[in-house]
């Protein structure tokens, strides 16, 4: 029997279409995109809450809807728990009966000591006998999970599971969530719109857009190799900017921006290979720009590449880290917004540089620290 | 109180419980299937329980002879059959107080069965729960106030009802004669101390159900 969930759905809504195709292995899928992407929808098909138009989704190698064969369990029988936006906790019921409550069918001397586990290793010890309204926000999301877990799902399905609460607690229920998720070892799928939260709590983050998914990647990949300028932009990368293809090989691509040449180390893997004068999407990190130091010498070819000249325009205090705009020293207008480089360097390289009165400086780039962006149907509109 | 007055009272007291035990039995089913299903034949249903609600209540009584009279389409048949006919028994005013209070049940109940949380059903389903289980454990008690509001109201409609009880089931004193039928006849024959304590009972009854199903109404919110 293999493990793991494989999703295709088609589901037509009035003016909507939700249309996606992905798979994920154990551990946390996490679906990311705005609100409005098709993740809850996509959640509500796979519980059997909504019937898609077309598709199959299986989970470990059995089958819970298939089109083509007319196979649709119904949420009863799909071994699915769900833990809904809201909780949806029972308000008539006590927290030990919340958990309990999908034990039904099971002996009642066995649903007890179940419950009295669940309670146990989501430390409600204390609480059994409280109503849903007498708990905290994190109580409540603990009662949630530990009622959609108690039954022994083979799949965890979580909708927004932190929106509900405010932002100091988020962040506590966060890490608290991705430890839970981390013990009782099921495998889970995730809906979220934060990027943070999706790359803490998901193994692979499948990227959704519009009723489709447009990247579908294990989370460091997704961070690092962005198959778009879309998701580059979707997942927040900064500096998404656009230059004018020399030479690609396998190894390195050689490309004009913004009056200078620069190079940056291609993936063999992937294999783009785009052809010369052709455009080309590509990122750079901002904590990975560097500024040379002035009191070192003149910078040494070999070891500073990519070497460009600028003046800082304007700046932000983020307190342990500062960003800095900075336009080149290049004729034509900027490549954003006023600026061309967005740089962030920590606050003790800010104040020994002293960065706030000295504003013209030569920055690097390793050629590893440019990721270039494959062009998609996409991107290229 | 004279004998009749006392027996008309007892006789009020059995019709209305025995109308909001039906009402219950019949009313809740329809208020849920009202409240969250879509079928073929929604809007008639809706209507034909509202029915009684609009119509005059003598209207309401005389749709009512039609169907369960002696030549009635339900009552030929059953007489036919048994020799027995409802009508001009303590059943019709139990029947007839059932119809009338039938809509006020329905309506207060199918609004608190639709304010439940559909994601709670949601919930329970993917807990194993099939939708009648559900119903009966998550939607009907989270209703629960919402639903005992409508029942006392229908009570109270009950233990009014006069029109369609007179069609169908007559004014026999000590049979079909209730406390409003008891009311009617004292007035008409001028025995106008009959008529002020029974008059002083019911409106009494009537403020203590408002009250209640006040304060059932205002705990369902």
């Amino acid at each position: 029997m293999s493990h793991g969930l494989e999703v295709r759905l088609v589901k037509r809504l009035p003016g909507f279409t939700l249309d996606v195709e992905w798979t994920a292995g154990e551990g946390v899928a996490a679906l990311f995109g705005p609100s409005g992407a098709g993740k809850t929808l996509t959640l509500q098909c796979v519980a059997g809450l909504l019937k898609p138009d077309a598709g199959r989704i299986v989970v470990d190698g059995r089958v819970l809807f298939d089109a083509e064969t007319g196979v649709d369990l119904p949420p009863q029988r799909r071994q699915v728990g769900y833990v809904f936006q809201s909780y949806a906790l029972f308000p008539h019921l006590s927290v030990a009966d919340n958990i309990g409550f999908g034990l039904r069918d099971r002996p009642r001397a066995e649903a007890r000591a179940r419950t009295a586990e669940v309670i146990a290793r989501m430390g409600l010890e204390g609480f059994a006998d409280r109503r849903p309204h007498e708990l905290s926000g994190g109580q409540r999301q603990r009662v949630a999970l530990g009622r959609a877990l108690a039954p022994d799902p083979a799949l965890l399905l979580l909708d927004e599971p932190l929106s509900a609460l405010d932002a100091t607690l988020r962040q506590s229920l966060r890490d608290d969530l991705r430890q839970v998720l981390a013990e009782w070892r099921t495998a889970a799928v995730l809906v979220t719109h934060d990027f943070t939260e999706a790359y803490r709590l998901g193994d692979r983050i499948v990227v959704y857009e519009a009723g489709r998914v447009i990247q579908s990647a294990p989370r460091a990949e997704l961070l690092w190799q962005p198959a778009s300028e879309r998701v580059a932009g979707i997942v927040g990368i900064r500096n998404v900017l656009r230059g004018t293809v020399l030479k690609a090989t396998p190894e390195r691509i050689q490309f004009k921006w913004r009056g200078q040449v620069l190079e940056a180390v291609n993936s063999p893997t992937r294999s783009y290979l785009p052809a010369p004068e052709s455009p080309l999407a590509f990122f750079i990190r901002p904590e990975y720009v560097r500024l040379i130091r002035k009191d070192r010498g003149s910078p040494d070819s070999g070891h500073h590449m990519n070497l460009m000249e600028g003046r800082v325009v304007g700046e932000a205090d983020f307190g342990t880290t500062w960003t800095l705009y900075v336009r080149l020293d290049a004729p034509g207008p900027p490549a954003q917004d006023g600026y061309d480089l967005e740089i962030e360097v920590p606050r003790l390289v800010y104040e020994i540089l002293d960065i706030g009165s000295d504003r013209h400086w030569q920055l690097s780039l390793h050629r590893g620290s440019i990721h270039v962006l494959p062009s998609s149907p996409l991107s290229a509109q | 109180m004279s004998p009749d007055a006392v027996s008309a009272l007892w006789l009020s007291l059995k019709v209305s419980m025995a109308a909001t035990a039906l009402v219950a039995l019949i009313g809740i089913p329809i208020a849920y299937v009202l409240a969250r299903r879509r079928f073929w034949g929604h809007a008639v249903l809706d209507t034909l329980v509202t029915l009684p609600l609009i119509l005059p209540p003598t209207v309401t009584g005389y749709y009512l002879i039609v169907l369960l009279g002696r030549r009635g389409i339900l009552g030929a048949p059953l007489y036919d059959a048994t020799g027995f006919t409802v009508a001009f028994t303590w059943y019709a005013a139990a029947i007839a107080a059932t119809v009338m209070a039938l809509p006020l049940l329905v309506r207060t109940a199918a609004a608190a069965i639709a304010s439940v949380d559909r994601e709670l059903e949601k919930a329970a389903f993917t807990l194993g729960r099939s939708e009648w289980r559900t119903a009966i454990e998550v939607t009907l008690p989270l209703a629960r106030n919402g639903i005992l509001a409508g029942l006392v109201l229908a009570f109270a409609r009950a233990l009014g009802e006069f029109g369609a009880t007179l069609m169908l089931a007559g004014n026999i004193p000590g049979k079909t004669q209730t406390v409003p039928l008891s009311i009617y006849t004292a007035v008409q024959t001028g025995e106008t101390n009959e008529a002020v304590v029974l008059v002083g009972l019911l409106t009494v009854l009537s403020c203590a159900v408002v009250v209640t199903a006040g304060r059932l109404g205002a705990r369902a919110q």
